[in-house]
């Protein structure tokens, strides 16, 4: 079969005369098919651990799905592959600077809005922690029912902060619209402080969580058994 | 890997855009969408995917993406991901029931570069070209796709291999008996006109 056969010329030739009408545009169309389903294979994949990003998080939160590498990232949420298991260290260290302050005073002295979910009633306790030099908290923790149910929120606007969880199963779900991921199984929890010091402040493993963003604060609500119960809290911020 | 200088370039673009792609980049994978998707196109049309050409390029990309840990990249995303496009348009083939699906046509518009060439040769050029599209529209699907591949869309042979998943021996026969096929189509088909 030479190159050089005739007919191999002509079929050659041919192609310019072929009509094919011009392709329809399919960047859109492949992106919507793909991202949800590819995000509920990071879950489904095993998510080992979040990390509440609260770096950069532009005001205008376009709520967009968004992975790099091995990072998911929704609305300041990174979801990350680790493929550490979750180990518990043996000494835990609590967060720097930790103070119990009065639900008035965590609400003045942060400089995020601090709020409530009105399904919990009033917190059994409030505490700032790892505080700037002025005394703003970067962090507002709130404990409910007898300490079983807690609170995290934290600025989502200063940098860089993380909490990190490992373990546990994790799968993807909303708050009033908003992505936000559900870790139905124990896993460890930890802080990275102003320093970039990790940090695990309890000897446990974390009950259910549910993770997300509002605003321009990220929300850590652990201790509710079911989805439902902790999405209703998450909904409804006072 | 055969790979000629023109695609070079792209090829290490494609590399780095599937890269990001694989750990979930959506955006990384626009861009492949982007830069593939007439040639995938053309190349669904040219294999007779004909109207659904555009329903057969986006789901190839599709589960070309959702394959994407599957793509070792050594012969480039472009045969890869026509490979997907050939699957599809196979796939559609055989949900069809009529075969005259299969479409490929020669322009209707007049010769691009007029010449001062005898009218009586452009209408036997312009006959020629028509025969040996009934030619192709004739042979068999597996025949045809060598040819697309070796002579419309001028990929290598280890191209054609990887894009049809068979082997490079396999391209060599499978051409030489699609063109000694077409011939024959050509040689019948004139007789009657001779």
């Amino acid at each position: 079969m030479p190159d050089d056969d005739p007919l191999i010329a002509e079929l050659r030739a041919l192609d310019a005369w072929l009509d094919v009408p011009p392709a329809a545009d399919q960047r859109a169309a492949v992106r919507a098919r793909l991202a949800p389903r590819r995000r509920a294979r990071w879950i489904v994949a095993g998510l080992a651990a979040l990390v509440g990003a609260v770096g950069v998080v532009a005001p205008a939160r376009a709520a967009v799905v968004e992975a790099v590498g091995d990072v998911l990232r929704v609305v300041g949420i990174e979801v990350r592959q680790d493929r550490t298991p979750g180990a518990l260290p043996a000494t835990p260290s609590p967060l720097p600077g930790v103070r119990i302050a009065r639900l008035d005073e965590a609400k003045r002295a942060a400089l995020f809005p601090v709020r409530v979910p009105a399904a919990l009633g009033v917190p059994d306790e409030v505490k700032l922690a790892d505080p700037d030099p002025a005394g703003a908290p970067r962090v507002v923790t709130m404990t409910f029912r007898g300490g079983a149910v807690r609170l995290d929120q934290f600025d989502g606007t200063i940098s860089p902060m993380f909490l990190k969880a490992s373990g546990g199963s994790a799968e993807w779900t909303d708050v009033k619209g908003e992505a936000a991921i559900w870790v139905a199984g124990p896993h460890s929890v930890r802080y990275v402080d102003r320093q970039g010091s990790e940090r695990t402040e309890t000897g446990r493993l974390a009950a259910p969580t549910l993770i997300w963003s509002g605003g321009v604060v990220t929300y850590r609500l652990e201790g509710l058994a079911t989805l439902a119960e902790a999405r209703a809290a998450a909904s409804d911020l006072r | 890997m055969e790979v000629s200088g023109l695609d070079e370039a792209g090829e290490v673009d494609d590399a780095a855009a599937v890269e990001r792609a694989r750990g979930g980049d959506l955006d990384a994978y626009d861009v492949l969408v982007a830069r593939w998707t007439a040639p995938a196109h053309r190349f669904a049309v040219l294999l007779g995917a004909g109207a659904e050409a555009d329903d057969v390029v986006q789901e190839a990309f599709v589960k070309a993406y959702r394959q994407l840990a599957r793509y070792r990249g050594d012969s480039g995303f472009r045969p890869w991901l026509f490979s997907i496009v050939a699957n599809e348009a196979r796939n559609l083939h055989r949900s069809r029931k009529r075969r005259d699906g299969l479409v490929l046509r020669a322009a209707a518009k007049e010769d691009p570069a007029p010449t001062d060439a005898d009218p009586a040769d452009h209408v036997l050029a312009t006959e020629r070209r028509q025969r040996l599209v009934d030619g192709i529209r004739l042979l068999d699907s597996r025949e045809r796709e060598v040819l697309v591949c070796r002579y419309f869309l001028e990929l290598s042979e280890a191209e054609t291999a990887d894009t049809l998943g068979v082997p490079k021996g396999t391209v060599k026969s499978r051409t030489s008996r699609a063109l000694t096929r077409l011939r024959s189509l050509l040689a019948v088909e004139e007789v009657p006109g001779a």
